[in-house]
């Protein structure tokens, strides 16, 4: 504990030299840039941009990145609320009572219980990740390989299963993700894997193009052949984003309770930002005063679930930080960042990156802070950027998301790549097909191979030692209880329905 | 597949196999659920929202600007084409003020290129613009 914080202060001063304090401003300036642009959610705002840091040093490119993160939320939000076109799942409940506070001339204070609800959870959930992460990564130095293929096939099964309205459909995409994560060079026999004689395809696919192309690819050839071009409604802010006394009051308490309800749902893989917003929700309609205003525009609709979404992005960093599972789109490609400087998290990267590790969890505060500081004042320069037309805005993103897919690797492959997984992408959204699981699949594959293996080399072949130990016995029941518990409960309450 | 010998105690072959089993699963429990009716709906719908069929004209021509993209980048360079790119998705997405457009194409097009060769230092190719815009 007293570590923690001596190594945070540490990180302070790697984030406060002024280039990292530069990038860390141009991190939230960019972060909101694009998260303000209807249709990009985080993880594609991350993605498009990874080719910028290119050429950085990674401890001021991945605070560039922590800036990113936040402020790429911060921007969807402004969104949701004045648009009514969420950027990804977690933000779709802000949307619901956000909009609606616009519609009634009340944008002002949606926007600010938003962006104060954001800061407020940011920084109490980023706490817990300063001093609950390090805690981890200790522990974690004692897991097996069978217990972190538990945990894997954990996250496997919650981000399958949970997301999205359909089971099926949601393995479905986490199968496909699992072949695309397989192709390549085999690592530890060099054996080629679904090349198909490809010699581009050697070193596997890109994680990034993956995740550039079916999100905007996906989108746009979605859009397009929806042709729902019909131009939608940008509402307009009267007066400043500020609240009244009132709003206060009714405010701070669903904060608090966004927070505790985000950040614990983070660390755990319960599948993204959907259920903490929506449990968030729910709770603050039950213990509203005001029950009638839900539905109409209630402001502790649009605190609760913001503060959660927030809470629960800082809360996934714990897992990816200190286990180096990420289990959010998100945090996938906060991984791949890391990654892209051969730099892997996990247990031992609060031992072998101190500087990195801590330079960020500081930037996460500074940043936080920053896009309070600009954001409330600046917001009728990113509402302009909603009234871009969207033949323009789709344009942009499409070439912008093509760049970032070739300047990885000066690759012409990559490209044939993304278009083919733009398609992909098209399809999941026609058929219903969550896409969260797949990019799951791509990244968590491979590990699961590698601890697959391990395991298995350590036993000598005997396959006992994946269900061996106390930390796997325990990761498989709580698989079981979480995934079979409910299928169970459904099957019950349906006979007991046929019976009657 | 070639193995190569003396692999180690898990051939390369096992965990796709194990994927390879995952994936046949699933996709005969979807056969499945969508031959007993329940499917689902498309992103952005609502269960019992009109069915839109859908608009193939449009989809193909994002696609084909795309795919223009990915043939000419070497060939012709980042400028030329991204700005057909930028301009042809821009068409599909129902513009049609042509010169505008094309204006707005190549003023990205050059933006982006400049900030990032010059600005960032990744190299982009220049296509026949090479002895104008230097590199």
């Amino acid at each position: 504990m007293g570590n923690s914080f001596a190594m945070l202060m540490d990180g302070f001063q790697t984030a406060f030299t002024p280039t990292n304090l530069m990038f860390g401003l141009l991190g939230t300036f960019l972060g909101t840039l694009v998260g303000v642009l209807p249709g990009i959610g985080p993880a594609l705002a991350i993605g498009l941009l990874l080719p910028i840091t290119l050429t950085v040093n990674p401890t001021s490119a991945l605070i560039m990145f922590a800036a990113i993160y936040y402020g790429a939320m911060y921007g969807g939000s402004t969104t949701s609320i004045l648009l009514n076109t969420p950027g990804e799942s977690g933000s779709v409940i802000t949307a619901l009572e956000g909009n609606k506070m616009a519609k009634a001339g009340r944008a002002g204070a949606a926007l600010a219980t938003a962006a104060i609800g954001s800061f407020v959870a940011g920084t109490i959930a980023t706490l817990f990740l300063a001093f609950g992460a390090p805690t981890l990564a200790e522990f974690a130095l004692t897991i097996q390989p069978a217990g972190y293929l538990s945990l894997i096939i954990l996250a496997f099964a919650t981000v399958g299963t949970l997301l999205g309205s359909s089971r099926i459909r949601g393995l479905v995409a986490l199968s496909v993700g699992l072949v695309i994560g397989l192709v390549g060079a085999d690592l530890q026999s060099g054996a080629l894997r679904l090349t198909f004689g490809n010699l581009n395809a050697i070193d596997g696919i890109e994680t990034v193009t993956v995740i550039v192309a079916i999100f905007a690819l996906g989108e746009a050839l979605y859009l397009a052949s929806r042709h729902s071009l019909v131009p939608v409604e940008v509402l307009t802010m009267k007066g400043k984003a500020w609240m009244t006394k009132e709003d206060f009051r009714r405010s701070w308490k669903p904060w608090l309770r966004g927070t505790a309800i985000g950040f614990p749902l983070g660390v755990i893989p319960a599948g993204g930002s959907e259920v903490p917003t929506f449990l968030s929700y729910g709770v603050e309609k039950a213990l509203s005063k005001n029950k009638d205003e839900f539905g109409k525009g209630a402001i502790e609709g649009v605190a609760g679930p913001e503060a959660a979404n927030n809470a629960n992005a800082a809360g996934v960093l714990v897992p990816m930080l200190a286990l180096g599972l990420p289990t959010s789109a998100t945090a996938a490609v906060v991984l791949v960042a890391f990654q892209s400087f051969n730099i892997q998290p996990g247990p031992m990267l609060f031992q072998t990156s101190p500087e990195i590790v801590w330079g960020l969890i500081a930037s996460l505060f500074i940043g936080n802070a920053l896009l309070l500081v600009l954001n409330l004042p600046l917001i009728r320069f990113w509402i302009l950027l909603l009234k871009i037309p969207t033949h323009y805005l789709y344009a942009g993103i499409t070439t912008f998301a093509l760049l970032g897919a070739y300047a990885l690797n000066n690759s012409t492959f990559d490209l044939q790549v993304a278009l083919a997984v733009g398609f992909i992408g098209y399809l999941f959204r026609r058929f219903g097909v969550p896409i969260t699981p797949l990019i799951i699949g791509v990244i968590l594959g491979p590990l699961a191979e590698l601890y697959f293996k391990r395991a298995l080399q350590i036993s000598q072949g005997d396959w006992h030692i994946l269900i061996d130990g106390s930390f796997p016995k325990v990761i498989y029941s709580i698989l079981i209880l979480v995934i079979i518990g409910p299928l169970v409960w459904n099957f019950k309450k349906k006979f007991a329905v046929n019976k009657k | 597949m070639e193995i190569p010998q003396g692999s180690s105690i898990v051939s390369p072959q096992t965990f796709p196999y194990m994927v390879a089993l995952f994936t046949s699963l699933v996709g005969l429990a979807l056969i499945l659920e969508v031959l007993r009716g329940r499917y689902a709906t498309p992103d952005g719908n609502e269960p019992g929202d009109p069915f839109v069929p859908a608009n193939f004209k449009t989809m193909a021509i994002l696609a084909a600007a795309i795919g223009l993209h990915v043939i000419l980048l070497e060939i012709a360079g980042y400028v030329v084409a991204a700005t057909l790119c930028f301009w042809g998705v821009a068409f599909a997405f129902g513009s049609r003020k042509y010169l505008k457009d094309l204006g707005i194409s190549l003023a990205f097009a050059g933006i982006v290129y400049f900030s990032f060769t010059k600005g960032l230092n990744i190299n982009l190719p220049s296509g026949f613009f090479e002895g104008v815009l230097g590199k």
